[in-house]
């Protein structure tokens, strides 16, 4: 039986064998076809992406990292915590009970990477925004054995001891415009003074943040420190806006009630 | 070395030095205070000690004999001894980075030792460091026999080695200081993506060179996989790396493509990194020394065909397998599973095809251990493929994605194939290259073997129980219909098997450290004995290239 | 070089080149490869046409089970929520104390709280709710705003200090920092305050005048929010500085950081993160670790 339902494939695949012993003598020919091959898959799954209208969730309201959270993701970037974070709670049960709403595609619409991550060695951080205090963030960052006596985190003490680099954020904030992200001139111009501003509440440039970033904007002592402005305070500021971009997710999921 | 270079070529190469070396200093001035300044400083070193080697030698005797009658294999010779090097590197890495997360506080004051720096370090290390060396060095001895031709150029096989070792210490180097795109190994940024992309251009055209010139009419199947590797590395590098850098003065960029569209092209790119940089290269060597050492005919050429054509179409598809259930469309999640099922026939029938070459030699698996690294890498090859497609199917990969199941198939994929077959044909390649009668010792190639063997399996199985125990804790109900632990309890539960992986890795590292020591061993004192029929012809009767006379 | 040779051990011909010593067989691929081809391919066959898979441009094939994961998840935790209704209403409406004595209810308690107890709370008050240097301890008699069910459900809904928009809202003054006390005024209301809860004022015993001083201070400055006696206001969210229930210390060092730079403690509101039930489920718990400390 299997002999006669195979019978045109042998053929077939004999008559290849035979193209094939042809052509294996021609370098160009081998190139051509291992170009071929290897490039349908690719194009047939990546272009639709781009093409397909339901890909991206279309939100209005989404928003945009401040400077401040842009330079802690940049630092969050730096440090390798993708190496054991996820961002992407997937579209299973437990991990909607545990984590919160599945994560969905416009929320990282303006991710320039992803950073979905592929390992989970802590605990996934998609919806981690307002889920401690700022004061837990830093003291979880100086020393995570301190808060969790079982953590393997590393620590990240020098965050709070390293002043933040600002002079290169109008720079970054442009390139991200190139690539997509909806900054305005007056943002990139401001950038270094917004920064400042975020994690100062109790100056004008404070007030300028929220003008242009939206009331809900959180501005604070991010690192608890009043007199300068740290990497802590840009790694929070960015930790507690994780989730907090657009409420979709909240909105349109049924939540777990336990 | 310098004695195969005529007083041109010199000239060429200290140009080609001198001009780095600019480069490199262009770097360091433009980028000072950046990242990227430290990064022109290294280039600038580089370059400038090439400069000096070259130049120290300039005026020393030309080569006398003409070079056509021989390979050229002085670049062969040093790729194998960088790629041990990094292999001991890389996987010293490997065990610090195991090691902190058994003990958290193994690391130094500063920011470079934390485990988010280091693991990169590791990961292209082993991937590039000793990959990359590994299959560059094997491909020339490998085109230039199996065509039966020397390789053109004299100086863009150094190019080529060089070149690509000066990318991956900017890699390793910058990921010490921070200076990574994130992107699973793409991490380098956009300056040293460049770069690679210059080095990968020259090497596939001494490549194309190198087969155009052979003196044999069909081009035999180690070289259809290494080709494949050359060319489609470069796609998806070009493709992945895309960016735009923030400054051109600043190692800083960021990543064309954002959100689902950046998922799925850095998932292509990283399946297929394990496709055609894990997988097609060494099954190039697989092809060539496991046959040549078993003194066994390939047990089928049309199974030759029939995977290697499967490999290149399929596996470009399965990327999507790493996002299942994520905020990628369902429908490409599918399209990652079917293609990942179908590709294990194609997969297993290579392996398949290894195995069954030793049909005949079974005698010699048994007493020569370098043979045996190589049947245990085609076993290996065989069982995460299996492993892969098993992951690949959703169900399954709810389980096992972010878990340590996946560390412990990418370590069976790694160290049980693409490290055993590495060692395995090292161990044949340097006797070759160095013309040595045999390996300085046989024993340690036999305590290699089982040090590799033993480590491989206790990281293997350990990571099996820790990531299955892991995935299991997240989805255990209470009878209740409630989650029963909480993250912290898993993290818990991790720890012995963390312990034991780290102490695998430790066996495995000896192992690797066994092999360099036992090849530097043999180049130094184990008498020299040239081969018989180790030269270009182009004759049938394996005569010269040129009669010797001319 | 194409002379075309048996191989003698399997009797199959190769192709009849060689490569540097290498040859090939030229058999057959064998015929398991092929079953395996086809198995392989029918399975994908039949999930293409099940399963939303092939692209087209604009929209995509959507498979004949019409199955999408989100609406799958969004089914199961529906049907989860469902599964859970019958003792999940009973939590909600039972008074805690009626809770605690029914054995299983308080199973199921006992089932859900430590994850989520574990995954929310822990990072702060510690595995066992016994709190850390700046999280109060949960399972003593010590309350900032109340330690009845309804208080703790209402702190686990708006939070203290938190984003939400009727967060519970307390501040200890920065009386150093914003001037209003100098150092050696803090160092005398903190003898006052010690004495209050009874700690042994260290080796040097305290004079009675310095304490009378510092009464004196307190009661200008501190007693508006922690009552005259010291045992605090739990509309304020004032703790009680004559227990031994301390949230960031009761040393000098300790005390007198409190009281030169202030406190304001964040406690985030878990209004949207976690459920009625499981806030309540929470609240029995950290009842039940009460009863069982206090034991
Ligand atoms: C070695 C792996 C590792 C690295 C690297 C790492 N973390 Fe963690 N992280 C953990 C583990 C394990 C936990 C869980 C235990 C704990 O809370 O400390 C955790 C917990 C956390 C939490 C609390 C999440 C929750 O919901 O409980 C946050 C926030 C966090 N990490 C942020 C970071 C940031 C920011 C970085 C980088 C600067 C980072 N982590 C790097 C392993 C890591
Ligand atoms: C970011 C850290 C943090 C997390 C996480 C946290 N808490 Fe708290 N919690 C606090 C702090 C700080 C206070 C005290 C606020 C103050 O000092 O005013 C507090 C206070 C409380 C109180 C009020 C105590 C009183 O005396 O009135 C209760 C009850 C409580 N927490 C329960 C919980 C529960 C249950 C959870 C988990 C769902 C939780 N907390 C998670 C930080 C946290
Ligand atoms: C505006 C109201 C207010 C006034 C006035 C006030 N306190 Fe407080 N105090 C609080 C609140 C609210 C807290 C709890 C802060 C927290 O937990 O985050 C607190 C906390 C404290 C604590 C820490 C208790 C602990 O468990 O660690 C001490 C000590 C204290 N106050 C002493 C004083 C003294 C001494 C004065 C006067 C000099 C004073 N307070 C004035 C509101 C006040
Ligand atoms: C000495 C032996 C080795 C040890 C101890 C070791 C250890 C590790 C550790 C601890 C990790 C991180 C896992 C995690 O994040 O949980 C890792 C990741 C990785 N290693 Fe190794 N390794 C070894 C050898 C190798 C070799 C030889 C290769 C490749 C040729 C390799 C390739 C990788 C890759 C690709 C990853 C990333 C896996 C992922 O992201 O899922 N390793 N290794
Ligand atoms: C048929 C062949 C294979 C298939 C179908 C396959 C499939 C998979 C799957 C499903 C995952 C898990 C993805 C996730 O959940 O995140 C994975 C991860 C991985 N595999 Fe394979 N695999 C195959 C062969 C190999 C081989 C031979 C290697 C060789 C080293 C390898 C290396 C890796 C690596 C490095 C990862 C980790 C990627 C990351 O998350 O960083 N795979 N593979
Ligand atoms: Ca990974
Ligand atoms: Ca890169
Ligand atoms: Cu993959």
């Amino acid at each position: 039986m299997f002999k006669t339902i195979l019978k045109p494939f042998a053929k077939l695949f004999d008559f290849q064998a035979r193209t094939h012993y042809r052509m294996e003598r021609h370098s160009m020919a081998l190139t051509a076809g291992i170009i071929v091959a290897a490039s349908i898959g690719g194009f047939v799954e990546i272009a639709p992406l781009f093409s397909i209208d339901d890909t991206v969730e279309d939100v209005p309201d989404m928003r945009i990292y401040t400077p401040l959270e842009q330079a802690g993701r940049d630092i969050y970037i730096r440090e390798g915590c993708y190496a054991c974070h996820s961002q992407m709670i997937r579209s299973l049960r437990d991990e909607v009970e545990r984590y919160g709403p599945y994560s969905l595609a416009v929320e990282s619409k303006y991710d320039h990477p992803m950073l979905w991550g592929s390992k989970r060695t802590g605990p996934d951080l998609a919806r981690v925004g307002d889920k401690f205090s700022d004061d837990w963030q830093v003291r979880h960052l100086v020393n995570p054995r301190n808060l969790v006596p079982e953590s393997v985190m590393p620590q990240y003490a020098f965050l709070l001891e390293t002043e933040l680099k600002t002079s290169d954020m109008p720079g970054r904030l442009a390139a991200l415009r190139a690539v997509g992200v909806p900054y305005t001139d007056e943002m990139i111009e401001n950038a270094e003074n917004d920064m400042k501003g975020q994690a100062r509440p109790e100056t004008e440039a404070a007030d300028a943040v929220m003008d242009r970033y939206g009331d809900d904007t959180a501005v604070r002592f991010f690192d608890g420190r009043r007199d300068r402005v740290t990497e802590m305070d840009a790694v929070v500021a960015y930790l507690q806006i994780l989730g907090n971009l657009t409420d979709l997710a909240q909105t349109s999921q049924p939540q777990a009630e336990e | 070395m310098m004695s195969n270079l005529t007083g041109a070529e010199r000239t060429t190469a200290m140009t080609i030095a001198g001009f780095g070396a600019l480069i490199g200093l262009a770097m360091a001035a433009a980028g000072h205070g950046d990242p990227m300044g430290v990064h022109g400083w290294i280039v600038l070193a580089f370059f400038g000690v090439l400069f000096f080697i070259v130049a120290s030698a300039l005026y020393s005797p030309e080569p006398v004999e003409d070079r056509a009658l021989s390979y050229y294999d002085d670049p062969t010779k040093v790729g194998i001894i960088l790629a041990l090097i990094w292999a001991v590197v890389g996987m010293f890495m490997g065990v610090w980075v195991a090691s902190q997360l058994a003990w958290p506080d193994l690391r130094f004051e500063g920011a470079w030792s934390g485990f988010g720096r280091l693991r990169p370090v590791h990961t292209s290390g082993v991937i590039f460091g000793f990959g990359g060396n590994a299959l560059i060095a094997t491909s020339y001895h490998i085109m230039q026999r199996t065509s039966r031709a020397r390789m053109p150029g004299q100086i863009s096989p150094w190019f080529v080695l060089l070149g690509f070792n000066l990318f991956c210490i900017l890699a390793a180097s910058g990921y010490v200081m921070g200076v990574t795109q994130s992107k699973e190994y793409a991490e380098a940024e956009w300056y040293a993506d460049i770069w690679l992309v210059v080095v990968w251009v020259v090497y596939f055209i001494l490549y194309m060179r190198t087969l155009s010139r052979r003196n044999e009419p069909h081009i035999y199947v180690a070289n259809w996989y290494y080709l494949s590797f050359i060319l489609v590395v470069a796609i998806l590098h070009i493709v992945n790396n895309l960016a735009v850098p923030a400054s051109w003065t600043g190692a800083k960029s960021y990543s064309l493509f954002s959100g689902v569209q950046d998922a799925m092209t850095q998932w292509w790119y990283g399946h297929n990194a394990v496709a055609f940089f894990l997988t097609t290269g060494f099954l190039g060597m697989l092809y060539y020394f496991l046959p040549k050492r078993a003194g066994r005919p390939i047990y089928s050429y049309r199974l030759s065909i029939l995977s290697f054509w499967g490999i290149v179409f399929f596996y470009i598809w399965v990327g999507s397998h790493h996002l299942h259930y994520t905020a990628l469309p369902h429908w490409v999640q599918t399209l990652g599973m079917t293609f990942s099922v179908m590709l294990l026939v194609p997969s297993w029938a290579s392996a398949g095809n290894a195995l069954m070459t030793l049909n005949g030699a079974w005698g010699k698996v048994r007493d020569d251990a370098t043979l045996r690294f190589m049947m245990m890498a085609a076993v290996f090859y065989g069982l995460s493929t299996f492993e892969g497609s098993f992951m690949a199917i959703r169900p399954v990969n709810g389980l096992s994605h972010y878990t340590d199941w996946t560390v412990g198939h990418v370590h069976a994929g790694a160290m049980g194939w693409v490290a055993l077959i590495t060692f395995g044909s090292i161990y044949a390649l340097t006797p070759v290259l160095w013309r040595r009668e045999t390996m300085y010792s046989w024993k340690a190639v036999e305590w290699h073997f089982w040090l590799a063997l033993s480590g491989t399996v206790i990281y293997v199985f350990s990571m099996w129980n820790s990531g299955i125990i892991q995935g299991l804790m997240w989805r255990t109900y209470t009878e209740t219909g409630t989650l029963k632990f909480s993250f912290v309890d898993s993290l818990v539960a991790m720890h012995p098997y963390y312990i034991a992986r780290a102490f695998g890795g430790l066996l495995f590292l000896t192992g690797a450290c066994i092999c360099l020591w036992n090849v530097v061993m043999t180049i130094l004192h184990v008498p020299q004995k040239a081969p018989e029929l180790d030269y270009p012809t182009s004759s049938e009767a394996m005569e010269p290239a040129l009669p010797a006379a001319e | 070089m194409s002379v075309k040779e048996h191989d003698p051990l399997t009797g199959h011909q190769t192709t009849g080149h060689e490569w540097n010593g290498i040859t090939e067989l030229n058999t057959r691929v064998p015929r398991a490869i092929w079953f395996f081809v086809i198995v392989t391919h029918l399975y994908a066959l039949v999930t293409w046409i099940l399963l939303p898979t092939w692209p087209l441009v604009t929209t995509y094939t959507k498979g004949i089970l019409g199955i999408d994961q989100h609406e799958q998840v969004a089914k199961q935790v529906v049907a989860a929520n469902v599964a859970r209704a019958d003792w999940a209403d009973q939590i909600v409406t039972m008074p805690t104390d009626e809770i605690l004595g029914d054995t299983v209810l308080m199973s199921r308690v006992n089932a859900t709280a430590h994850q989520i107890f574990g995954d929310n709370c822990a990072a702060c008050h510690g595995r066992d709710a016994a709190g850390g240097p700046g999280f109060p301890r949960l399972i003593d008699d010590a309350w900032l705003w109340g330690g009845d069910t309804d208080a703790i459900m209402e702190t686990l809904r708006v939070g203290i200090n938190s984003t939400h928009p009727d967060t519970r809202y307390s501040q200890m003054l920065a009386f150093g920092r914003d001037g209003m006390l100098g150092r050696e005024d803090i160092r005398i209301v903190i003898d006052y305050v010690q004495s209050l809860s009874g700690i042994a004022p260290s080796d040097t015993p305290v004079s009675p005048e310095r304490i009378s001083a510092g009464e004196e201070i307190y009661l200008d400055n501190c007693a508006a929010c922690h009552a005259d006696d010291g045992t605090g206001d739990m509309e304020q969210g004032a703790p009680n500085l004559a227990d031994q229930a301390w949230i960031y210390g009761g040393d000098k060092d300790a005390l007198f950081e409190t009281i030169w730079n202030g406190r304001q403690g964040w406690m985030p509101s878990w209004e949207t993160r976690l459920s009625e039930v499981e806030r309540k489920t929470l609240a029995v718990y950290l009842a039940r670790l009460g009863q069982e400390a206090t034991q």
